[in-house]
């Protein structure tokens, strides 16, 4: 009974810790996808400058 | 008001179940918006062709007119910065966020209004007045409450936020621009809708930085870190409140350092473009010169993040002194490299001084931890900033002045840089001799007030 509950504990403990991770990911992907697309614009327009 | 009360610090506390590594794109996510404010000149002409559409017409705005939105809103900044601290470190990063993506949504909405209806009074209202509270209470919000989630490395959480500011016209220049185009018509510039789906933008995107942060709990630790025993030097160990922190001579130390560092990087921001045309005149067009700026602001965005980062392990008055050293010698060499017309060691020379400009906003943050501990540091921080607001107006007006001068006097142009450069590389030798002076803070200004986290947590 002990054992069942302690491996229920576990697998609890990994599901929260995968939730979290996908939430820290999402997170940073939320301010990451928009600063990449800005960083690209400013990028592309810089090339004029060595051409 | 029962709904308010989920944005303050009581019911801000982390979980067991929560990631130190979610403030910071909560955080980003407030810069990332604000620093729009950057990218304001891309309305100067539109807004200058509200009636006129294609030119100027009798009744539009002038450009000197429209000029004062950005410079209201700055002051703004660093006022409400200055004076909002203290309620910060009571209310919380949730509530301070929360009122600044009100305040700087709303802004935009009045002035929308303000444009649709053509009143300049109310669009410098709203995106000058209510959007510059917006910026400075969002600019300190994250601060403090970064500090205390990474306490092992409190210059690179404060460099990833400040990131934002430095990055958020990266994304608001080319976003106003495309918005423009779908809402311009023959009657429109586009400009009014544009300011009202970016007002509604924003506050949604700040939402996302308001329900992520949390405070953590006052005994929080992070895992397997343990507080260093061997004392550094400047950091203390104790707490200084904001009242008595600008009664030290570290304080205002810092403030000349900020200011002088903000001075002479704002003086080349301002002039970018026309200095690179002028310095290597028909080998540079306005198209390429518009590259310069862009990669300008990459290094500002860049810089914020790489230089407090290294200031964790080589500290910040090491970091400053290499500021200070590295961009005097900077400024009174690379004007050379424009008259041998070596466009890229010239542009290498300003990336290097423009990544120092946003490193020591982005550093001045964990020196201020470092020396008046955590208890108050968002409050010193917005007082801090006046510093800006001062080098805002300094800047931009000993370059220009110093460069009309010469020019007056028969200097040409492209030479007419080489003597701003050389006073903006004497004014950095003075910023190093005032980060030299900076010692640790004497006990007899420390403070027994704890910080205004988490009692409930404890209980």
């Amino acid at each position: 009974m002990s054992a069942t509950h302690s491996s229920g504990n576990r697998s609890h403990r990994r599901g929260a810790s995968i939730g979290l991770a996908v939430r820290v990911a999402a997170a940073w992907g939320l301010v990451g996808v928009p600063l990449a697309w800005g960083v690209w614009q400013v990028f592309q327009k810089s090339l004029d400058l060595f051409r | 008001m029962a709904l308010l009360s989920i944005l303050d610090r009581e019911h801000s506390i982390a979980g067991e179940h929560y990631s130190r590594w979610l403030v910071p794109p909560a955080a980003l996510a407030i810069h990332l918006s604000i620093g729009q404010v950057y990218a304001f000149s891309v309305f100067n002409l539109p807004l200058s062709h509200a009636i006129g559409i294609k030119d100027s017409a009798p009744g539009d705005w002038k450009l000197s007119t429209i000029g004062w939105l950005f410079s209201v809103a700055i002051v703004f900044l660093g006022v409400s910065a200055a004076l909002f601290g203290r309620w910060l470190e009571h209310a919380g990063p949730r509530e301070a966020m929360f009122v600044s993506a009100l305040c700087f949504g709303g802004g935009f909405e009045v002035g929308a209004l303000g444009v649709a209806t053509h009143q300049f009074w109310l669009v410098l209202l709203g995106y000058g007045v209510l959007g510059g509270i917006g910026l400075g209470i969002g600019y300190i919000s994250p601060v403090s409450t970064l500090i205390k989630w990474f306490p092992d490395r409190p210059g690179m959480a404060t460099g990833l936020a400040i990131m934002g500011f430095g990055g958020g016209a990266m994304i608001a220049s080319p976003l106003s621009t495309m918005l423009m185009s779908h809402f311009r018509s023959p009657t429109s510039t586009g400009v009014a809708p544009t300011f009202a789906a970016m007002g509604l933008l924003y506050f949604l995107f700040m939402m996302f930085g308001v329900f992520t942060v949390r405070v953590p709990r006052r005994d929080w630790q992070p895992p397997g870190w343990q507080r260093s025993e061997k004392s550094r030097p400047l950091v203390t160990t104790g707490n200084v409140t904001a009242d008595r922190a600008i009664t030290t001579p570290q304080f205002w130390l810092l403030w000349a350092v900020l200011c002088l560092n903000v001075t002479a990087g704002i003086g080349v921001l301002g002039q970018a473009s026309p200095m690179i045309q002028e310095m290597f005149s028909g080998s540079i067009s306005a198209n390429a010169a518009a590259g310069f700026v862009g990669l300008l602001s990459l290094a500002n965005m860049g810089g914020r993040f790489v230089w407090s980062s290294f200031s964790d392990y080589i500290g910040r008055k090491g970091v400053y002194a290499t500021f200070f050293l590295l961009g005097a010698a900077l400024y009174a060499v690379v004007p050379s490299t424009g008259r041998a017309g070596n466009v890229v060691l010239f542009v290498a020379g300003y990336v290097v001084i423009i990544s120092m400009y946003g490193g020591g906003f982005a550093t001045i943050p964990a020196y201020l931890r470092d020396l008046f501990g955590t208890v108050q540091v968002g409050a010193i921080h917005g007082r801090l900033l006046t510093a800006w607001s001062t080098a805002g107006v300094l800047g931009p007006v000993l370059v220009n002045y110093i460069r009309e001068y010469q020019i007056v006097h028969g200097v040409a142009k492209a030479d007419a840089y080489t003597t701003t450069m050389h006073i903006m590389a004497a004014l950095l030798v003075v910023g190093f001799i005032c980060n030299l002076l900076v010692k640790p803070v004497d006990d007899r200004h420390l403070t027994t007030e704890q910080p205004a986290a988490s009692t409930a947590a404890l209980a």
